[in-house]
């Protein structure tokens, strides 16, 4: 049994994980390097991963149908955790996010609803064989509407809109027709007036920066406007780890948590961000190789949702970095400050060696 | 066995996700490698800050190497425009600190984005407490610098104060007149320190710092030092300026204490003066409106840009025409009856005294005697006169804004007032009423004119240009501006009058026990007021080598008020006078 477990691993996805964290601790440990913090920030970093490593193995050993059943009481935990944020949560960069839990230090409940958004999406769409008409997208959106309302409210626009990625993909893989779903695409698009309008006034000016970030130089612009600086002056070879003078000198904000892939441009140039892409580019093409692979639908449709979350965050993450979308505060996955991204993304990765472990299981 | 659909489109949904991978990898690539060079460049200017480095002016030395204005190091605080994000809040922070009014600030930072890296001075000469918080809430006001920079620092307080002269910020019409000049910069406003600008200032070092975002500095990367201006030698005998302004006192007036063979003005006093430390810093506005406002002009430096009637100080001229055109001599006879008639009218001398001749006339002032002199030489050959004497046009001495005064003559006359020149109008100014106008220094240097047989001199302040190392760069010779054709008994004759006014005429107050002092009092009627008073004089008589002129404003009379001045000033000097020319005391 153990042999065949281990023979059952997806070692290419493994790797990628490992050298995923490795790079994530790498570049924190430049990014704060003289910062006041730096070493309770590295040594919080381990013991994410510490943890997240355990979350990793009881996920794979979990078996991922049996976590499937116990979909109404996650998503019931987890609307009832995304309720609690907005009574009881902490404010920090003026959002209410996290829920400080003593000892343990503080979770973002919006990390992990992602999680649980695509099991129970999962098991939900499982249970529908076909999605004939537009009408029958109707109560999966509503699945996700919910948590995705609740999430909106701390407010966290970001992992509002994973979720609606996250949504399309396996509505199409479940088998939507794609005309439904640019059709629901373009209805939710002749509603962004209206969501205009719900925004927030510094959502507005963020996107009003990525427009046109020199309009406001020092104000809603300034992130975007160093950002691209140090990506671009890292040029093809970088500045050489911890030399990097946008990131040493903090002209970046945030730059250990949304903004650290400034530091890998800077510092590690076009080489390193090539090689980092690759690693996410290998553990995307897992992933999404496992859901194809996958001996059943319902795992398929987890594994083509944990794959979406991270394609998601990688492009939208590194998308505002270079400019190329509104800044939108969402981490990047392993290599991001944050304990509960980490343990959510470990976990992720986890459930998809289950998947895995057992699709080989079945056919050997 | 065809895979399931789910499965066929988790492998599109794959490619599709790579693809935009690959789309941010060709972003990066366009950024990194093409468009790199140039954010390289943004990035250093994001975290390079060229400062520029003040030069310490140079030093003002008295002729015998004293200091009289030097630099002391204080600290400037200025605002980098770039990096101030919000201009309002931050001037109301710094308001209090920099003793300016927010809106004061904000409009200096507004005028100063044109440069945004270079830093605006908000206040110079800052004290500690000031600096102090400014660094304790570093993090709080971004964009704010603290640099040292030297100021001007006055050992001798007021000494001297018009002449050397006071720094103010430079105007915008000086930034378009004088190239090499940055906003911002400190510039001699008058006296000296604005003649010898370029002199003093020295050249500004840069200095190369790496600052974070935050604008704080951490470390230098590279430095020019600055080079320091080059010190003046001055003319000036700071024991002498010192004896001038106390025998001044609290009198308006202004006294000149010159070197007839060279130039070298060794005092020149005026008052009221001002303190020129209370510009050193950037004078408050306060400060300079009571300045300004002041009735006693005390911005004016009365020696050399105040002009006056000359008064009986005038008749050098007149006795000097009238001898060398022959038209009078040593013992030619003059009846002072205490009034001189010109057709229906009568002119009034302040007293008679009887039958004198040149000298007896000349010692005792006499009207009646310059009157018949003037009379005879006229109107055309006072006016050559006077102005080969130098009076009616600046000296050329080295300072700023000298005033030219005013001779009279007949074409003037018609131009200004429209009137031909009436006899009486001779009369008038062969006694230095009427119209004439002279500065002190002017009278100074008439005096020495006479004091060394025709000499004209150019009054001058600066003797030598020193290096910071303490190197001669120039040591110019004395400029003499003309050498006057008189005729050797004309000059002896009015020289020996001069000496008889000291000597028991009405300049006896001038007189110093054992120098030979010769001079002429004045008592210049005014339409402001009383009349001012007048000395101009010079010693040993027979080989001069000082002359000093005083003037007394509303002194009322020339032997009372200015005499006794010029006598602290000659028994100051007498002792180098004596040794210098190897005079012997005589009674």
């Amino acid at each position: 049994m153990r042999a065949a477990w281990t023979r059952d691993v997806d070692w290419p996805l493994v790797a990628a994980t490992v050298l995923l964290a490795a790079y994530g601790v790498v570049v924190l440990v430049s990014a704060t390097h003289g910062a006041p913090g730096a070493a309770a920030l590295v040594r919080g970093r381990a013991l994410h991963l510490a943890v997240g490593t355990v979350a990793l193995l009881v996920a794979a050993r979990l078996d991922y149908r049996r976590l499937a059943a116990a979909a109404p009481l996650l998503y019931a935990g987890a609307l009832l955790a995304l309720g609690a944020v907005l009574v009881v949560g902490d404010s920090r960069l003026g959002a209410q996010r996290w829920i400080a839990l003593g000892p343990v230090g503080s979770v973002q409940p919006s990390e992990l609803a992602k999680l649980v958004v695509i099991v129970t999406l999962a098991r939900h769409l499982d249970a529908a064989r076909t999605l004939p008409r537009l009408r029958a997208l109707v109560p999966y959106a509503v699945h996700v509407a919910v948590p995705a309302l609740l999430i909106v409210r701390q407010p966290d626009l970001g992992t509002a809109l994973v979720l609606l990625a996250i949504l399309a993909a396996m509505l199409y893989v479940a088998g939507a027709r794609p005309v439904d779903l640019a059709a629901a695409a373009a209805g939710g698009a002749a509603l962004l007036p209206l969501l205009w309008g719900a925004l927030h006034d510094y959502q507005r000016r963020r996107l009003l920066a990525f427009l046109d970030p020199y309009a406001d130089p020092l104000g809603a612009g300034y992130a975007i406007i160093q950002a691209k600086i140090a990506v671009g002056s890292g040029q093809l070879f970088g500045k050489g780890l911890f030399a990097g003078t946008q990131n040493v000198l903090r002209f970046i904000p945030e730059q250990h948590t949304d903004f650290i892939f400034t530091v890998v441009g800077e510092e590690l140039g076009f080489v390193g961000a090539t090689v980092l892409l690759g690693l996410y580019g290998v553990w995307i093409w897992r992933a999404l190789a496992i859901a194809a692979g996958a001996r059943d639908r319902l795992g398929g449709l987890m594994a083509t949702g944990i794959g979406a979350m991270m394609g998601f965050h990688v492009v939208v993450n590194i998308g505002m970095t270079v400019g190329l979308l509104p800044v939108t505060g969402i981490p990047l996955p392993l290599l991001s400050y944050g304990g509960t991204s980490l343990l959510a993304t470990l976990a992720a990765t986890g459930l998809l060696l289950g998947i895995r472990a057992r699709a080989w299981g079945a056919r050997g | 066995m065809t895979p399931p659909l789910w499965s066929q489109r988790a492998a599109r949904l794959t490619i599709v996700v790579l693809a935009l991978l690959l789309l941010i990898e060709g972003r990066l690539w366009v950024m990194q490698a093409v468009q790199g060079p140039a954010y390289l460049r943004l990035s250093e200017q994001n975290r390079l800050r060229d400062y520029v480095v003040p030069a310490p002016r140079g030093v003002l030395y008295d002729r015998k190497g004293r200091p009289l204005v030097t630099s002391r190091a204080a600290f400037t605080i200025s605002v980098l425009p770039m990096e101030v994000r919000e201009p309002a809040r931050l001037a109301e922070r710094l308001a209090p600190l920099v003793g300016l009014e927010p809106q004061e600030i904000t409009a200096r930072i507004a005028a100063g984005r044109q440069r945004p890296f270079e830093p605006v001075p908000l206040r110079r000469d800052a004290d500690k407490a000031a600096v102090i918080t400014i660094e304790e809430q570093r993090l709080d006001l971004p964009g704010v610098v603290v640099q040292a920079e030297p100021v001007r620092h006055y050992p001798l307080g007021t000494h001297a104060a018009h002449l050397v002269g006071y720094l103010g910020e430079i105007t915008e019409e000086e930034l378009r007149t004088r190239p090499g000049y940055r906003p911002g910069d400190l510039i001699g406003k008058t006296g000296i320190e604005r003649t010898y600008d370029a002199v003093l200032r020295g050249h500004a070092g840069r200095l190369r710092v790496e600052v974070d975002a935050a604008g704080r500095p951490v470390r230098v990367l590279g430095r020019e030092a600055a080079r320091p201006g080059q010190s003046l030698v001055l003319a000036i005998d700071a024991d002498l300026q010192a004896v001038a302004e106390q025998a001044l006192g609290t009198q308006a007036g202004a006294v000149v204490a010159m070197d007839p063979r060279t130039g070298d003005v060794l005092a020149l006093a005026s008052h009221p003066a001002y303190a020129p430390a209370l510009f050193a810093g950037g004078i408050s506005a306060a400060n300079w409106r009571r300045l300004i406002a002041d009735r006693a002009l005390p911005l004016l430096n009365r020696a050399t840009e105040g002009t006056y009637e000359p008064g009986s100080v005038f008749k050098v001229v007149t006795g000097l025409a009238a001898l060398a055109e022959g038209l009078a001599t040593r013992d030619t006879v003059f009846h002072c009856t205490g009034a001189l008639r010109l057709g229906r009218w009568v002119f009034r001398d302040l007293a008679a005294y009887g039958t004198v001749n040149f000298i007896r006339g000349t010692a005792v002032s006499c009207n009646v005697m310059f009157w018949t002199l003037g009379q005879a030489v006229g109107e055309a050959r006072l006016y050559r006169y006077a102005t080969m004497l130098g009076l009616g046009q600046p000296t050329g001495i080295d300072l700023p804004a000298e005033a030219a005064g005013l001779v009279p003559n007949a074409a003037w006359k018609q131009r200004v007032w429209k009137e031909p020149w009436y006899p009486g109008d001779t009369l008038n100014m062969s006694i230095g009423q009427g119209w004439v106008l002279v500065t002190p220094l002017q009278v100074a240097r008439m005096m020495a004119a006479v004091a060394t047989d025709g000499v004209l001199v150019r009054p001058r302040l600066v003797r030598r240009i020193v290096a910071p190392d303490g190197r001669v760069l120039a040591e110019p010779a004395p400029r003499i501006d003309g050498r006057l054709a008189l005729p050797a008994a004309a000059v002896r004759t009015l020289r020996e009058g001069l000496r008889a006014v000291v000597d028991g005429g009405t300049g006896a107050a001038a007189a110093v026990p054992g120098l030979a002092i010769a001079g002429k009092t004045g008592s210049a009627e005014n339409p402001r007021g009383l009349p001012h008073a007048w000395f101009a004089g010079y010693a040993p008589a027979d080989r001069p080598a000082l002359v000093v002129v005083v003037f007394v404003e509303h002194g009322r009379r020339g032997g009372a008020a200015a005499a006794p001045i010029a006598r602290a000033v000659f028994a100051a000097a007498a002792p180098t006078l004596l040794a210098a020319t190897g005079e012997v005391s005589r009674p």
